[in-house]
Order: C-alpha cells, then structure tokens, then sequence
C-alpha cells in the first residue's frame, strides 16, 4: 500500500493513541513513537506498529505516534486507519486487517 | 461534572455570533486576547456554555483557553484532539503552537514539544519530533567553512537593485553567505517567482547558497506579525520566536556569525524588527552563541532608497521607466511579461 497524502487516526485520550502518517521523500520507512510508557512497552509498541504496517505491505512513510498507553488491539486499528486514509487502495484485503 | 457530556462545535470569528462573544469572554478571564488572524475556533459546550476553545490560523494553534471550573476532568485532551482533527480537515498536519510558558507541560500531552521560548511571556511548540531536527540536518549538509559565514532573510516582493545590492554587500564582506527566500505565500509575488528573480539576481555571485524558506524561517508560525505588516503592530516579544529559531537552529547547522539586514527608513514595523534583531541574535542569554548583527544601508535611485513596497506601488500605477531604475534587468523582464502595460493590479 503506497502513502499518497497525510492523514491522522486516534485520539490524545487515555488508552488511546493519535497516528500521523505521511509520504516519506527519503523512499525508506521511518516509525517515531512517543508513549507514556515507552520504558516498559516501547518494544512492544515498536513490533506492533512495524508488523500491522507490513501486513499491510507499507514500505515506506513517515509514522510518528503518540501513544497514551493502548492496547495492541487498538493500536492495530489506529495504524490501519491511518494508513488507509493516506493511501487510495479502494480494494481492500480484508484477511491482513486482522 | 464528570458525567457531562461535552459538545465540540467550530465557531468563525468572522460570524459575528453570540458564540464568538462567549469565546472572547473565556480568553480575558484567562488573560488571553482575540488574536485577529484565529480563522476558526473548536469550541466546547456543556450545560448549555461554551467551557473551553482552542483557536487555529492556517497551520498555528492558538488562544487556546479551558475555563477554570472544568479542569482537571481531562477535557483538555479532547478539545487537543478535537483541534488537530480540525486542523488535518483544513488540510494542516505539521502544527505549530503558541502557549504561555507555565503551560508548556499542559501542551506535552497534546503531542507538542517546545521550541524556543521568550522567556516568561510566550512559548513556541511544534508537534513533530522530527521536523526541525530533519530540516536542520538538510542545513547542515550545505555547511562551509570559514570564520565569517553571513545569512540573509529576503522576502524579495520583488527583487530590487536593493536587495541585489545587500547581497552582494554581505558576500563581500563574509567567506560563505546563505541566503533564504521567504516561503509564505501572503506577498503580491508567489514564492516560485519570487525565487526564481533571486536566483537568476544573485547568480553573479560565486561564495553563495541559495536556500529555499520554510516553516522555521519568517512563516506564519514563527512570525505572524511579518505578514500584517499594512494593520497591525508586532508585539515585540514575538518577534522573539523566529529571531531565537534562527540563533538556536539554523545558525548553529550552517555556522552562521553574522546577520545581515537593509536598514529600514519607512516601514515601522520592519525597522522594529532590525532592531529586535539586535536584542534577540546579539544580547539575549542564550544557549547559541551571538550572532552579529550588520545593518547595511538603502541603496538610492536618485535620491530615493529602493524598496520592494515602491516598486509594487509603481506597478500599481504601472510606471514602468520609474521601475526599471529601481530593479534589476532579470525583474523587469519578469514584471513586463507577468504584468503587461494596462493590465490593472492592486498592490
């Protein structure tokens, strides 16, 4: 899936998180990701985020986070929304929005 | 109060609704004004008034304000969220923000992260990690050497024997000079022309890089004022914001000791700014070191100093042999295709 424009997805609120993506000019993939409890579950964020952007075959754009401490559930769905709204993919694979 | 629901709505300024005045009467009791260039406000109602706002011009949050009785109920993080959303609608991603500095800890959680700060009157934020530290990295690709490396700051609405004249002035006396076009489309001149007059103006002139402008140099971010020039005074303190930007950051990524600027005979506002320029890059404590200040005099045409404000008057009144003295060939050429004799412009 190819990032096309900017787009946001999330909120500022507890247990949620606000996903900014954008069109990198560099071609490469870059994840910036602030959370409140990035000592205990940076990493765990980071796999997270990186794997939901390759099920959905993004290889490159810049994704900055600001994480207030969701779940993965949720931070899934905040990065697809994300990354769906900065592309124009009108056919969907639902089997990796999983 | 907890159990309220808050209702976010847009309120515009330029209705002038019973809402806007509600919106006025919160920012005094938080000692804030209306600043004119808000465009459009998200406002917070509940039990029928509005409790909280936070106001946006182009890509720049301000007049943001929760009234006293519902803090601590974590609307704060809503209204935040609200506003940015708003802001990506508008098409804006890439948000600066004005606060207080006692508030800087308040704007953390809306993603924010301070920039440079005047102190005890106003902070600027941004909120990407990233942006500044990147474009500082791009500068720094283009770094020379040398003891004396000058900047220059031109908005060129248009180029003028004036602006030709300080550049080559400052090339003389510095090893490297780095100039930088204002980027803001708010002059009677696109950015795209007024760059490309520079360019073709300056090309003589071998110990120079030209930069393109950006959000950190004279935009509507870090300097709003700038652009009001023909209405409204600049609070001095903020002129602050963008001269500290230039000190901390891009001087220090391109080794810049010396500012140098036109003295400004006619526009107040302008002038002021030469002279904050000297408090901000020369007096103030500081992290960066000094930067030097040269303030290089008008160039005349007979008897006349040159400025871009003239030559857009003469444009006006389409007086082209009075402008040709005024301008280089390369901007008259430009001036005489893009606006043909007759053609009828406002300046």
């Amino acid at each position: 899936m190819k990032v096309i424009r900017e787009a946001i997805a999330g909120t500022l609120e507890s247990s949620d998180l606000l996903v900014k993506v954008a069109p990198s000019d560099k071609g490469v993939r870059d994840i910036v990701i602030r959370s409140e409890v990035i000592k205990q579950f940076g990493k765990q964020i980071k796999r997270v985020v990186a794997e939901t952007l390759d099920n959905l075959s993004v290889s490159e754009g810049a994704v900055e986070i600001d994480d207030k401490g969701a779940l993965d559930c949720v931070i899934r769905a905040r990065v697809q929304a994300a990354v769906l709204r900065a592309s124009d993919t009108q056919e969907l694979n639902w089997e990796k929005l999983k | 109060m907890e159990n309220s629901t808050f209702e976010f709505r847009t309120v515009y300024p330029s209705d002038s609704s019973p809402e806007m005045e509600e919106v006025r009467n919160l920012l005094s009791d938080n000692q804030l004004e209306l600043e004119t260039r808000v465009e459009v406000f998200v406002v917070c109602e509940a039990e029928g008034r509005i409790i909280a706002c936070a106001g946006l011009d182009h890509n720049t949050i301000k007049c943001v304000a929760v009234a006293d009785e519902w803090r601590g109920v974590s609307l704060s993080l809503q209204l935040g969220t609200e506003v940015i959303k708003l802001a990506a609608q508008r098409g804006q991603f890439h948000l600066f923000l004005y606060s207080r500095p006692h508030n800087l800890p308040f704007f953390r959680g809306w993603g924010f992260y301070p920039l440079v700060q005047v102190p005890q009157l106003v902070v600027l934020m941004d909120n990407s990690p990233t942006a500044l530290r990147q474009y500082c990295a791009k500068l720094r690709s283009q770094h020379q050497q040398g003891k004396t490396i000058g900047g220059v700051v031109l908005n060129a609405n248009p180029f003028t024997r004036g602006h030709q004249y300080l550049v080559e002035k400052a090339a003389g006396e510095c090893e490297w000079l780095h100039v930088f076009v204002v980027k803001e489309e708010a002059s009677l001149f696109s950015y795209a022309d007024r760059f490309a007059l520079v360019q073709e103006g300056v090309a003589p002139i071998g110990n120079l890089t030209l930069h393109p402008g950006s959000d950190y140099i004279i935009s509507r971010a870090t300097f709003p004022g700038y652009f009001l020039k023909e209405q409204a005074t600049i609070d001095h303190g903020w002129a602050g914001i963008d001269l500290l930007l230039f000190r901390e950051y891009i001087a220090p990524a391109l080794g810049i000791t010396h500012r140098f600027v036109g003295a400004e005979p006619f526009d107040p506002v302008t002038n002021q700014y030469n002279r904050d320029m000297k408090t901000w890059l020369e007096q103030s404590s500081s992290p960066a070191p000094p930067i030097a200040v040269v303030e290089v005099p008008r160039v005349t045409a007979s008897g006349a100093p040159i400025s871009a404000t003239e030559v857009r008057r003469l444009l006006a009144q389409g007086d082209y042999s009075r402008i040709e003295q005024l301008v280089p060939a390369t901007t008259m050429q430009f001036l005489e295709t893009k606006y043909p004799l007759g053609m009828s412009i406002s300046k």
